[in-house]
């Protein structure tokens, strides 16, 4: 698939349609109003068409006229991800997480059904499974990320992130494990930025609520091991995620990072990743530091286990020059601006979602957020404009802190990870039924709701 | 993150459908309720009915037990000043429902008020 390179234009007619398109777009929010379309030839290629992939190929449908829009998705199923902590704790079915992607595929788009495999950015080329190329003029990252349980030395006994499947044999194994009446539980926490962060702490609560309704929390010892001193990226939260783990009876083991698996001697080892090594704690560790000889570690026998796995870009982002060559993010994470989500060398591709690499805003609601600025930047971009849209790192994580309660954690970059509340009668602080209902009824709405780009 | 009517709309159409049939359900209770008693005579004014109102009250204060619990919830959860108005909320409306489909349906039963 091989198009000529046509330079996108914008006429008087166009700009000053664009015009009244921004003026219009001002009442958006009080009128729900749509914003103008702008006319191009410009051929967009979206990788990905998860919940950032698909929320793009949205808006830009709507947005763009006369544009190729391609997005490189090989699945039929479109899973929703926030909900494999609800199937893992037994609250849903899995079934409630699955909807057919073509319910969300806007019209007049060319839906590849296939895998990138590569992303030659210098030719603005990316390779596809059947050796075919797509073209670009505009490269949308939307590939979500990798899980890396082979980093860890072998498969986990229970880990929500690894699939709906996985979810729903989490499930069955923390029933295995209560129906023992007793034993060691280990839930642990990645060295690497990680989707939904709070996915760990969740199933920590979830199950802990599960032994205090069997009613047999003294005969159940659980252990929650990190390979850092944080437990979640915003400082009220983590005060309290500590407190709480401690009137609860969890043990924190901070500096431990899991390093292998012996699933029939269920025996966990972790490396004991100290104060002198910390920075490897969080955002900087290498897959060559997995392993290391010298290291202390410690083997801990456990009868249940989740697992959270190290995480990074696709490998076949991480082999491209779209990967970050310097900083924190360094051959892990895609190379863009965690404002404007413009690649840093690259302006004509944008990065969305778990892929970028970004201290915090792996998760939905941070796609919420970033769609309408790479929508707003990619467009300006594409008339030669400056880029008028600026991401303040939002992200949500509704924090189930018992089966039947939450907090409505929102943060972002600014301010030390400041609160941003949405709902001003929601307390973040505060633990909630109104939160988990939200949780359990209308965050799914919410998500189907953005990836048509109504929201 | 804030969401734009249109937005909330659009959010509403896709939490609303799995509900839906219980919501006409409700609706055609309550409308069917009315209109046949009013076709017998029943006027909302004129008619007392205490045990419907009692009924009701029961009705409106078990939400605050099954709603909890219905959303795999419990009351002990419910604790902050948005949980109550929210649970409040709903424990009025169920209340209210079920006045206005018992009371139509005790005249029926019973007939007009003799006093």
């Amino acid at each position: 698939m091989t198009r000529p390179l046509e330079s996108p234009r914008l006429d008087r007619r166009q700009l000053l349609k664009l015009g009244l398109g921004a003026g219009a777009a001002g009442l958006v929010p009080l009128v729900g109003l749509k914003a103008s379309t702008v006319s191009t030839r410009a051929r967009i290629v979206i990788l990905g068409g998860g919940a950032a992939g698909m929320a793009m190929a949205n808006r830009l449908a709507m947005r763009l006229s006369g544009a190729r829009i391609t997005v490189v998705e090989p699945r039929e199923t479109h899973h929703y991800q926030p909900g494999w902590t609800l199937v893992a704790s037994g609250v849903w079915q899995p079934d409630r997480t699955l909807r057919p992607n073509a319910d969300f595929m806007p019209r007049g788009i060319d839906w590849i059904r296939q895998p990138a495999v590569g992303v030659d950015a210098e030719q603005r080329r990316v390779s596809l499974a059947d050796g075919s190329i797509a073209e670009y003029d505009y490269l949308v990252v939307a590939t979500g990320l990798q899980l890396n349980y082979h980093l860890i030395g072998s498969h986990g006994i229970g880990s929500v992130y690894a699939s709906l499947e996985g979810a729903t044999r989490t499930r069955n194994a923390i029933d295995e494990w209560l129906a023992k009446g007793g034993g060691k539980g280990l839930f642990t926490a990645a060295p690497t930025p990680v989707k939904c962060a709070g996915a760990p702490l969740k199933m920590t609560f979830t199950t802990l609520s599960r032994i205090k309704d069997a009613g047999r929390r003294d005969a159940f010892e659980l252990e929650y091991l990190t390979p850092g001193t944080a437990m979640f990226s915003q400082p009220w939260i983590n005060d309290f995620l500590k407190r709480r783990f401690d009137d609860e009876g969890i043990q924190r083991r901070h500096y431990y990072r899991l390093s292998a698996i012996d699933p029939g001697a269920r025996q966990a080892q972790f490396t004991f990743v100290g104060p002198a090594s910390e920075f490897t704690s969080h955002h900087e560790l290498r897959q060559e530091e997995f392993g290391r000889e010298g290291e202390m570690t410690e083997v801990i026998d456990y009868d249940f286990i989740h697992v959270v796995p190290p995480m990074s870009a696709p490998d076949f982002i991480r082999e491209s020059d779209l990967i970050a060559r310097v900083g924190p993010f360094r051959g892990e994470w895609l190379d863009t601006d965690i404002h404007t989500l413009q690649h840093n060398h690259y302006p004509e591709v944008f990065g969305i979602g778990d892929v970028i690499g970004a201290p915090i805003n792996k998760t939905a609601a941070s796609v919420k957020a970033q769609a309408p600025v790479v929508e707003a930047n990619l467009i300006a971009h594409l008339q030669g404009q400056a880029l008028p849209a600026r991401h303040n790192g939002y992200t949500s994580c509704p924090l189930i802190t018992d089966i039947g309660k939450a907090m409505l954690v929102e943060f972002g970059y600014d301010n030390d990870m400041a609160f941003l509340p949405s709902f001003s009668f929601i307390d973040p602080k505060e633990e909630s039924w109104a939160a988990w209902v939200l949780k359990d009824y209308l965050l799914q709405p919410a998500y189907y709701a953005m990836l048509e780009g109504r929201v | 993150m804030q969401f734009s009517l249109a937005g909330i709309l659009a959010v509403l159409s896709h939490a609303i459908p799995p509900f839906l049939p219980l919501i006409l359900a409700i609706l055609a209770l309550l409308v069917v309720a009315q209109l046949v008693s009013r076709l017998r005579g029943y006027r909302f004014a004129d008619y007392h009915c205490l045990p419907a109102a009692i009924v009701a009250l029961l009705a409106g204060l078990s939400t605050l037990w099954w709603l909890p619990m219905l959303t795999a919830s419990r009351l002990a959860f419910v604790a902050t000043a948005t949980d109550w108005a929210a649970l409040v909320a709903a424990a009025l409306g169920v209340a209210l429902i079920t006045w206005l489909v018992l009371h139509p349906l005790s005249y029926l039963v019973r007939g007009p008020n003799r006093d």
